[in-house]
């Protein structure tokens, strides 16, 4: 509903956009066209269709800048998707650059915004995430959703200080029974199409407007961060009302750091965040998340000629886990204090880097549950790309994070040509 | 017999004083290997205080397949030989355009590099070795690029002779540690006018010749001399680099904070056009 209303705000600017000939000075677009298909390779019964990914779409990226002034950069998804049955037009991202003093950014719209340190993994990018894309195999840019923000960078001496206003809520992506089966926690079983959640989003009031903050600063080689939100989970992780299937975005407050540097030959990062879970401070809430520390060690190197490799060790530790384990109904999944995950990340890229081999794995041994990301992708000639792929998932239980996918393991192939 | 001798001597004297009294061609003095790949590697790397160039890379493989890649590049000089920074703006292709690359580069130790994925707004830290990876995809390895250390090599002085009508100081240069370098072995024709090098040849493991740089093009841009146009093919599987740089200038008086992650993420409209 949004995304259509703000469309056509954005319409006649952007069609505007197209009536400017190229010549113009700094006027630019730009964008890639792309075909997309992708298949369930296991039963599923929850599901109709064994079609998951299945879409044409065009991208189009318009910019213009004027001399010393603002820029205006506008990014519009134009979608045919065959799974959903559905034609959108989706603005993927609308802002306005200004700088009104030499050591002040200004960033109003609707923005992507990404810090910290994680490779797929997140603390302290408390940002919208759109999993069901990363989940089916479109490209890796869909998994971050844009906010509709204002940033403000201001740099002072070596430090920079980014902050976030968000007076719009925009929600996570997350999984609701279309397209992929998961855990219903309230009924404690896998469903599908007719799982008909409601989701309800936080009231849009000038009270509700969520802040993040940011400082940064280089200690030589290494950059330390520091981090602040207060808004709300984008995910759904309370339960309003029960019978009516009703799930809400409880208010969080996230603190966080973050520490990156080389290490060894390769480079070595290390992130935490602590979760405050301002609706279950005490975590007897049976219906709300509990507040929580999340860890996150990482390290990258090269082990050879365009072969590099990433380790990543995660963990999140439920906080006032006691109460959480006496609160919970009978019958509910029962969770971990501490969920451990690692990931591991292999790249070699072969024929002058026109040829991608990757595999991504997210295994949890608390969990005993994994995910596998392997690609293929060819870069036939400078515009257009071939990649092939699978999201493979599994789990010795049904209710955990990737164990509830077991029955959408999928393959998919990406045509996309750039301009 | 003794008299031959003795007239055979008097002529290499003869020739040792002229030698002394009159400078050779092109002004060259007698310098060691050492030396002249020092001077070398600051009019290849070091030119100006800092310098602005469009950077257009042709890679064509062997059987005549080619890829464009389009890129604004930036340097700046902390210290002439020493400390530098990179950074690099790409216009093509598609999948890579408005990608920013900044590096770091210190003496002696790894680059520090960073990366921007404007599709993501993420900036990744880039792990890659500087002496095995290849720039972009391209015959040109990072280090082909942002230079290699003369002291990690050991020189020698060859020959002297001609090249496309040039005086060339000839220099073999082998790594000291073998381990972590592509090539054995490295012969370096250096100009002995601009102390640019006008080909070099790499030797791999097995002492046979992969890699043969060649500086195509030549010209003198606000006083320092500088390759405009030069290649790199690997003679192995024929596939080749043609990297044109257009537009150079020198003496911008870049800012350093043009260096930071700040200009990553939104670079100036004027530092990358």
């Amino acid at each position: 509903m949004r995304r259509v209303a703000l469309l056509k705000l954005w319409t006649p600017i952007l069609l505007g956009g197209f009536v400017v000939p190229s010549h113009v000075q700094g006027f630019s677009l730009h964008g890639f066209v792309e075909v997309a298909g992708g298949l369930r390779v296991v039963e599923d019964s929850t599901q109709p269709k064994d079609l998951v990914l299945g879409e044409g779409r065009v991208q189009l990226e318009v910019s213009q800048e004027w001399k010393a002034g603002p820029r205006l950069f506008l990014k519009t998804d134009f979608l045919g998707d065959v799974a959903d049955e559905a034609v959108t037009v989706d603005l993927r991202e609308g802002y306005v650059d200004y700088s009104p003093l030499p050591n002040l950014d200004l960033r109003v719209g609707r923005q992507i915004i990404t810090w910290g340190t994680g490779d797929f993994l997140f603390i302290n990018d408390v940002f919208p995430k759109d999993y069901i894309s990363f989940f089916i195999g479109r490209q890796p840019q869909y998994l971050k959703l844009a906010s509709d923000a204002l940033k403000a960078s201001l740099f002072v001496g070596a430090v920079s200080v980014d902050l976030v206003a968000i007076p719009f809520f925009t929600a996570d992506t997350v999984l609701t029974g279309e397209r992929l089966s998961f855990y219903d926690g309230l009924t404690n079983q896998i469903v599908g199409k007719d799982a008909s959640i409601v989701l309800t989003k936080p009231a849009r009031t000038p009270a509700n407007t969520e802040w993040a903050l940011r400082l940064l600063r280089q200690f030589g080689s290494y950059e330390v961060a520091l981090y602040g939100f207060k808004g709300f989970f984008h995910s759904p992780l309370g339960v309003r009302d029960s019978p009516r299937r009703e799930l809400f975005y409880p208010e969080l407050a996230v603190y966080g750091g973050s520490v990156r540097g080389p290490v060894l030959e390769g480079i070595a990062y290390l992130e935490l965040g602590y979760y405050d879970s301002l609706e279950d401070r005490a975590g007897g809430n049976p219906f709300v998340e509990n507040s929580s520390m999340k860890y996150l060690v990482g390290y990258e190197r090269q082990a050879w000629s365009d072969f590099t490799l990433g380790l990543q060790y995660f963990v999140e530790q439920m906080l006032h886990f006691d109460r959480f384990t006496t609160s919970q109904p009978p019958g509910a999944p029962s969770r971990d204090e501490f969920r451990h995950l690692l990931t591991l990340r292999l790249t070699q890229l072969l024929r002058y880097q026109t040829v991608e081999l990757s595999l991504f794995v997210f295994f949890s041994p608390s969990d005993q549950d994994y995910y596998l990301r392997p690609t293929v992708a060819y870069k036939i000639t400078d515009q257009l790309t071939g990649v092939l792929g699978a999201n493979l998932f599994g789990g010795a239980k049904q209710s955990t994070a990737f164990g509830q996918l077991e029955a959408n393991d999928n393959v998919y192939l990406r045509l996309t040509y750039g301009f | 017999m003794r008299t031959r001798n003795t007239n055979g001597l008097g002529l290499l004297w003869l020739f040792a004083l002229l030698s002394l009294a009159i400078p050779s061609a092109e002004g060259a003095e007698k310098i060691g290997a050492e030396e002249v790949m020092k001077r070398a590697y600051l009019a290849e790397y070091y030119p100006g205080d800092d310098m602005k160039a469009k950077v257009l890379m042709r890679l064509v493989s062997g059987d005549g397949k080619e890829r464009i890649r389009e890129m604004t590049m930036l340097r700046k000089d902390l210290q002439e030989g020493g400390e530098q920074r990179y950074f690099i703006y790409f216009h093509r292709p598609p999948d890579v355009r408005e990608m920013t690359f900044m590096v770091w580069k210190y003496p002696r130790r790894n680059a520090d590099r960073w990366l921007f994925i404007p599709a993501l707004k993420l900036v990744r830290r880039i792990a890659a070795d500087d002496k095995r990876s290849s720039f972009v995809g391209s015959d040109f390895s990072y280090e082909d690029i942002s230079g290699r250390g003369v002291e990690e090599d050991v020189h020698q002085l060859v020959r002297e002779e001609r090249l496309d009508g040039r005086e060339v100081y000839v220099v073999e240069s082998r790594p000291r540690e073998a381990r972590g370098t592509e090539f054995s072995r490295k012969l370096s024709w250096i100009d002995k006018t601009t102390f640019l090098p006008l080909k070099e040849e790499y030797y791999d493991t097995r002492g046979d010749l992969y890699k043969v740089f060649s500086a195509d093009e030549l010209k003198e841009i606000q006083g320092f001399w500088t390759i405009t146009r030069r290649t790199m093919k690997n003679v192995q599987t024929g596939h080749r680099t043609e990297a044109t740089f257009q537009e150079v200038r020198y003496n911008l008086k870049l800012s350093d904070t043009l260096f930071t992650e700040r200009y990553l993420r939104a670079p100036p409209a004027e530092a990358v056009r």
